[in-house]
C-alpha cells in the first residue's frame, strides 16, 4: 500500500517537473552551433560537472538494479561500484587516456580513432558504440515505470502512458538545449535527486537498523555476502570482468566522456572526475542498503503480492519503500528518482545521438554542412532515438538479472573501444587491423550472451557453462589480444601516435 | 575487520553517507555559480559571433 497522496506528493512532483521543464527550455537561446549543442561549448566548470555526472550516472534503473544486487549478493553487490570509484579517482589523477582524449578537441570518441585507424574503424567503432549503448538504454524507461508504479501505486495499465509522458517531456528540453539544457536541468536534479536519496536512506536505517541488515546477510548470503571471495561469493569471475568493465567504462562510457569533452580544459576534466570518484562507490551502496532492508523487512505476504510474473528481487525494493516513505516525503522520494530518471535519459539520448551525427553520418556528408543544417539532424536524431527506446522498453522480455544485462551490453562496445583508446593514446604500432580485430572479438562473446538465449537456449550451453562472468571478461582479453595480434601482422607504415597529447584544447 | 568484513562495510556505508551529504550542499552552491558563468560566457561568445547587423536589430 503506497502512501502517495495525490495532492500534497503530488504537488511536490508537479512543482519538481514545472521547474526542470522551464530552466531546460529557458537555456535554448544560448545554443547557436552544434559545438553548443553537443559539449556545451566547451564552457562547463568542475562542479557543475560534478551534478551532471552524478545526476547522469544515476537513474531509476541504477537505483533498481544496484538494490537488485543487495537483494541478491548482498554488501558484495557493491563491490562494481567501490571498483568504479577507485577506476574515476587513480584515472583523474593520472589523466590516463582521458588527457590526452581531451587535449585533442574532438566531439566524440571514433572521431579521435580516424587520426590513426581511418575512417572505417570510426565508423565500425560508432556503430558498436551505439549498438551496445541503445541496448544499454533500451530498459530505463520500463524499469523507471515499474518503480513508479510500485511506489506510487498507479495501475500497472498505465505505464506505457506514463513512461510516454516522461519521455516527451525530457525529450522538449533535450531537443531544444541539447547539453546546455541537460546541464542545467543536471543540476537541478543532482541537487532534488541528493536529499532525497539521503532522506530516504535515512528513514530506511531509523527502520531496519545496521545489525539487522549485518544479520540479513549473514542469514541469506553468509560470508560470500560481505567478501566476494569468500564460499558462496560471486569469485574471481566476477572481479575480473568487473575490474576491466568498469575502468573500460571510465574512460570510454559515452555519457561520462560527454562531460570530460564539455569541461573546459583537461585540467577541470580531471578534476571532476577526482571529485566524482566517491559518487561512484555511493550509487552502489546506497541503494544496496535499501535492497538488503527490503530482504530484512518485506515478508513472504507481501512479496506474493507482486503481479504475476514479476522479478521478487528486483521488485521488492520500490515495495518496501512504497510501505516505509510517509506521506509528503514520498513526493519528495518520486520527485527525487524523476529527477535521477530525467537527468539519465536526456543526457544518454544527446550523448548517443552525438555519436550518429558526429560520427555514422560523418561519410554521407558531402562538405560541411551549416551550423542550422547540423542542429537540425542532431535535434531530429535525438527525437529518432527516443522513439527508439519507447517501442524497445515495452517489447524486449529481460532474462536474468539487470546488472547482468547491462554489463552485457555495454561490453559489446566497452572492450573493444577501451582498447582502442589505450592503444591510439599509447601504442605507436596500433594500426588499423589491429582495431578492427579488436572491435569484432571485443563484440562477438557479448553479442553472443545476449542473442543465443532468445534464439537457441540449446546452443548456448557453452556461454552457459562458462557463465556471464567469463564471458565479459573474455570479451576483454580477446579484444586486447585481437589489436596485438593484428597490429603486428600488418606491417608498420607510419610512426607515432597521432593523438596530440600537447595540442590545444 | 573481523572474518566477514563487517566493520569494512560499515566504514563503505558511512563514507559514503557522510561524503554525499556534504557534496550534495557544496555542489548545490558552487554549481549555480558555474552555470551562471557558464552562460555569461557563451553569451558574450555568441554576442562576438554575431553580424553587426543582427546585433543592431
Amino acid at each position: 500500500m503506497s502512501h502517495f497522496d495525490p495532492w500534497i506528493d503530488g504537488s511536490i512532483v508537479g512543482v519538481y517537473l514545472l521547474a526542470t521543464l522551464i530552466a531546460g527550455v529557458m537555456v535554448r537561446r544560448y545554443v547557436g552551433k552544434v559545438e553548443d549543442y553537443l559539449v556545451a561549448g566547451r564552457e562547463m566548470d568542475v562542479y557543475l560537472g560534478i551534478a551532471s555526472l552524478a545526476a547522469t550516472e544515476f537513474g531509476i534503473v541504477t537505483c533498481m538494479y544496484t538494490a537488485q544486487a543487495g537483494y541478491t549478493k548482498g554488501f558484495v553487490g557493491a563491490m562494481p561500484g567501490i571498483l568504479q570509484a577507485v577506476a574515476m579517482l587513480v584515472i583523474g589523477l593520472t589523466g590516463f587516456c582521458i588527457k590526452p582524449l581531451r587535449l585533442s578537441g574532438v566531439m566524440t570518441i571514433p572521431e579521435l580513432f580516424q587520426r590513426q585507424f581511418g575512417p572505417r574503424v570510426r565508423w565500425a567503432a560508432g556503430l558498436v558504440i551505439i549498438l551496445g549503448g541503445l541496448l544499454n538504454m533500451g530498459l530505463y524507461l520500463r524499469i523507471g515505470g515499474e518503480f513508479l508504479s510500485a511506489v506510487v501505486g498507479f495501475d500497472p495499465g498505465w505505464l506505457e502512458w506514463v513512461m510516454t509522458a516522461l519521455l516527451v517531456l525530457v525529450l522538449v528540453y533535450t531537443v531544444l538545449g541539447g547539453m546546455l539544457s541537460v546541464l542545467v536541468t543536471d543540476y537541478l536534479q543532482f541537487v532534488v535527486m541528493s536529499v532525497g536519496l539521503l532522506v530516504v536512506t535515512y528513514l530506511v536505517f531509523a527502520d531496519v537498523g545496521w545489525s539487522r541488515l549485518v544479520e540479513t546477510v549473514e542469514t541469506h548470503h553468509g560470508a560470500g555476502g560481505f567478501d566476494p571471495l569468500a564460499a558462496g561469493g560471486p569469485g574471481w569471475s566476477f572481479l575480473l570482468f568487473q575490474s576491466c568493465l568498469q575502468v573500460a567504462a571510465t574512460i570510454t562510457w559515452q555519457p561520462v566522456i560527454a562531460r570530460l569533452l564539455s569541461a573546459k580544459d583537461e585540467r577541470t576534466g580531471r578534476r571532476m572526475y577526482v571529485r566524482t570518484s566517491a559518487f561512484f562507490a555511493a550509487r552502489f551502496v546506497i541503494p544496496g542498503l535499501w535492497g538488503i532492508a527490503a530482504l530484512a523487512m518485506l515478508t513472504p505476504v507481501e512479496l506474493a503480492g507482486l503481479p504475476p510474473g514479476a522479478d521478487p528481487s528486483l521488485h521488492a525494493m520500490p515495495v518496501y519503500l512504497a510501505r516505509l516513505v510517509p506521506v509528503g516525503l514520498m513526493g519528495l522520494l518520486v520527485a527525487a528518482m524523476l529527477a535521477a530518471d530525467m537527468s539519465t535519459d536526456s543526457s544518454y539520448m544527446l550523448t548517443w545521438g552525438s555519436v550518429i551525427y558526429n560520427d555514422l553520418c560523418a561519410p554521407f556528408r558531402k562538405g560541411p554542412w551549416s551550423e542550422k543544417r547540423g542542429l537540425f539532424w542532431n535535434r531530429t536524431i535525438v527525437v529518432l532515438i527516443g522513439v527508439f527506446l519507447l517501442f524497445f522498453g515495452l517489447w524486449f522480455p529481460l532474462k536474468g538479472d539487470l546488472w547482468t544485462y547491462f554489463s552485457v551490453t555495454g561490453t559489446i562496445y566497452l572492450s573493444s573501444v577501451s582498447v582502442l583508446l589505450v592503444s591510439c593514446c599509447y601504442w605507436k604500432r596500433a594500426n588499423s587491423w589491429g582495431a578492427a580485430a579488436a572491435i569484432f572479438f571485443g563484440a562477438a562473446f557479448p553479442v553472443a550472451t545476449l542473442v543465443l538465449p532468445y534464439l537457441d537456449p540449446e546452443k548456448s550451453f557453452v556461454l552457459t557453462r562458462l557463465g556471464d562472468n567469463w564471458n565479459g571478461f573474455l570479451a576483454y582479453v580477446l579484444a586486447a589480444v585481437g589489436m596485438i595480434v593484428g597490429s603486428l601482422l600488418k606491417p608498420a607504415s607510419r610512426s607515432g601516435p597521432t593523438v596530440a597529447m600537447g595540442a590545444s584544447s | 575487520m573481523n572474518p566477514h568484513g563487517h566493520l569494512f562495510w560499515w566504514l563503505v556505508a558511512a563514507f559514503c553517507c557522510v561524503w554525499y551529504s556534504t557534496v550534495t550542499v557544496y555542489v548545490a552552491i558552487k554549481g549555480a555559480r558555474d552555470i551562471r558563468g557558464m552562460l555569461g560566457r557563451l553569451a558574450r561568445t555568441k554576442r562576438g559571433d554575431e553580424p553587426d547587423s543582427e546585433r543592431a536589430s
